[in-house]
């Protein structure tokens, strides 16, 4: 009798610890949790809209440079033209809602989608081609979505932009803080489980030496492509996600300043962490707004 | 197509691709002999282009006082540039220097923008023209800026081609493009060999943006549009082909006049990134396709 009364409390903490364990294979450590929740419970506490904003716009540049950094910081291939791949994504979910009833989820899909595809082929130019030539194939990629977008004035009204309908009626800041707080959450956990998978050890072995992860048997063009794609695509689901919370999609998102800033965060944050630049973003965003007030 | 517009569009196609080349070569000679992908080559570009403003507009001196001002500013910030940021990551950097030194361009690129934009505001700085006068060439009448402006990007890079060519210094720098082991062997002293070069690319850059004061006046934000054409002209030629970048220059020059009046703006843009990631895919090394270090070597 005695020996079962003690046990139940055991049994119960060992539940706990697989509970952690688990938690912890998908990438959710409890600092990271507790990150998330205090983010979570941010609306509660802060009613100023300004703030509000601001930790929304400090997670969208996170969730890119988390992206950015699958294939940055890991096939080590910068994709230069990352922003236009955001654009693409924003003009997809744009035009799926203006010119259709299917909703803004189907927006988002459709932007991650076709962004996904456009990576792939991108990723299929850049085959070839090694280091600093990637770099640049992809961001002379980007210039042409950015160039298309600025002259088929028929589809995007060229550098006028589409306007875009909020994500649904009267949705405030603290609703896009959740939306988007469960879009980062589902790319973060997608994103961690397949580096902690064999694809994701075949990624750095590519990234870290490409000639002896081909001569160990990793074959580099099919996983650079996943890669491409993979990354791509989640660019394209935030940029439609982008598209509906600013409500205007330009040529101008597509820059190269833009990039040059995910970049800059992601690299700031540690290339190889996925979080990092997540922390990068609020640190840098957060400071910026003392340094302006 | 009659006579006149084929003059025109041969005019604006050489006029432009002579200043291209000028880029164009700055960029290409910074990469030959240090290996830097330079992604804030246009901010020199648009501090030439303050500095000639402020010595022209503020200052009242006379044009080429202002233009050779502008270049030697530049050249002075370059040199800084590479005392205070590339040499120290130069010692540092291992196997990874190409991909650092880029990133740290693209850095310093942000950098200098906002401090442009703060130190000089968003406003546009632009004057009407350093010469009023206008020259009539092949039956149209150009400004004489603009003559003026290709005359002086053709004289720098015959310059900077006998610089490299006949003196020591040249001949020094052309060795540590071709092999940087042999000339330290050799006594040549890298390190300022690096930032002269740094210089002389920066300084290349601030001419061009002194001389088309006129036509692309100073803005913080006015080095993206030359930056992207040096790219482009120096994709072409071979990364760090310096000879070429000069044939390149006026290759783009013409191409982009050409491709404007048959596609209009839109579409003209997207011709040229169209061609550019062929070129890409099927010649990466360039059309010139010499090997990556080599500065004006046969």
């Amino acid at each position: 009798m005695g020996q079962t009364t003690e046990a139940i409390p055991v049994r119960r903490a060992q539940s706990r610890l697989t509970l952690v364990a688990k938690l912890n294979s998908i990438g959710l450590s409890p600092p990271i949790l507790a990150c998330l929740a205090l983010l979570a419970l941010a609306p509660l506490f802060v009613k100023d809209e300004y703030i509000l904003r601001l930790l929304v716009i400090s997670l969208y540049f996170g969730s890119l440079a988390m992206t950015f950094d699958f294939t940055g910081g890991y096939i080590n291939a910068v994709n230069f033209g990352f922003a236009a791949f955001v654009g693409l994504g924003a003009y997809a979910a744009a035009l799926v809602a203006i010119h259709s009833t299917l909703g803004a989820w189907a927006g988002l899909l459709a932007g991650a989608l076709i962004t996904g595809l456009v990576g792939f082929f991108t990723g299929i130019l850049t085959l070839p081609l090694r280091g600093i030539y990637v770099s640049l194939m992809s961001w002379f990629v980007g210039m042409t979505l950015m160039a298309l977008a600025t002259a088929m004035e028929g589809v995007t009204r060229g550098s006028r932009g589409l306007i875009v309908p909020s994500i649904y009626p009267n949705a405030t800041t603290t609703a896009y803080l959740y939306i988007l707080l469960g879009l980062f959450l589902v790319i973060y956990i997608l994103l961690r489980l397949i580096l902690r998978s064999p694809v994701g050890l075949a990624f750095r072995a590519i990234g870290q030496n490409y000639d002896a992860a081909q001569a160990s048997g990793v074959d580099p063009v099919r996983y650079k492509l996943l890669n491409f794609t993979i990354s791509s695509a989640c660019a394209g689901l935030f940029g439609g996600f982008y598209a509906h919370y600013v409500g205007i999609v330009t040529p101008d998102v597509m820059g190269m300043g833009y990039t040059m800033e995910v970049m800059a965060l992601s690299f700031i944050g540690g290339s190889g962490s996925l979080l990092g630049g997540v922390f990068a973003a609020f640190l840098l965003i957060l400071c910026s707004i003392r340094s302006s007030a | 197509m009659d006579s006149t517009t084929a003059a025109n569009l041969l005019l604006t196609g050489l006029l432009r691709g002579g200043l291209y080349a000028l880029m164009a070569v700055g960029l290409a000679l910074v990469f030959g002999v240090m290996n830097i992908c330079h992604f804030a080559h246009g901010e020199y570009y648009v501090l030439g282009a303050y500095a000639a403003y402020f010595a022209f507009v503020t200052y009242g001196l006379n044009p080429i006082a202002s233009i050779v001002i502008a270049s030697l500013l530049s050249f002075v910030a370059g040199v800084i540039t590479d005392k205070l940021l590339f040499a120290p990551l130069r010692k540092r950097s291992k196997g990874d220097w190409v991909i650092n030194a880029f990133l740290l361009t693209a850095g310093l690129s942000v950098v200098l923008q906002n401090v442009y934009r703060q130190v000089f505001g968003m406003r546009y700085r632009g004057i009407t023209s350093y010469w009023e006068a206008s020259v009539e060439i092949l039956g149209l009448t150009v400004s004489a800026d603009r003559v003026i402006a290709f005359c002086i990007a053709l004289l720098a890079i015959a310059v900077l081609w006998v610089f490299l060519q006949k003196t020591r210094t040249g001949r020094a720098i052309r060795g540590v493009s071709q092999d940087e082991q042999g000339a330290v062997l050799l006594g040549i002293n890298l390190n300022s060999m690096h930032t002269l070069t740094f210089g002389l690319g920066s300084m290349l850059a601030g001419l061009g943006g002194a001389s088309l004061l006129s036509l692309s006046p100073a803005y913080p934000y006015g080095g993206n549009k030359p930056l992207i054409a040096s790219w482009f002209v120096v994709t072409i030629a071979g990364l760090g082909n310096v000879q070429g970048a000069v044939i390149a220059g006026f290759i783009v020059g013409m191409f982009e006049s050409v491709s404007y009046f048959f596609l209009g703006p839109g579409w003209q843009e997207v011709a040229s990134l169209g061609l550019l990631i062929l070129l890409l895919l099927f010649k990466p090394t360039g059309l010139f396709g010499t090997q990556i270090k080599s500065v004006w070597e046969r």
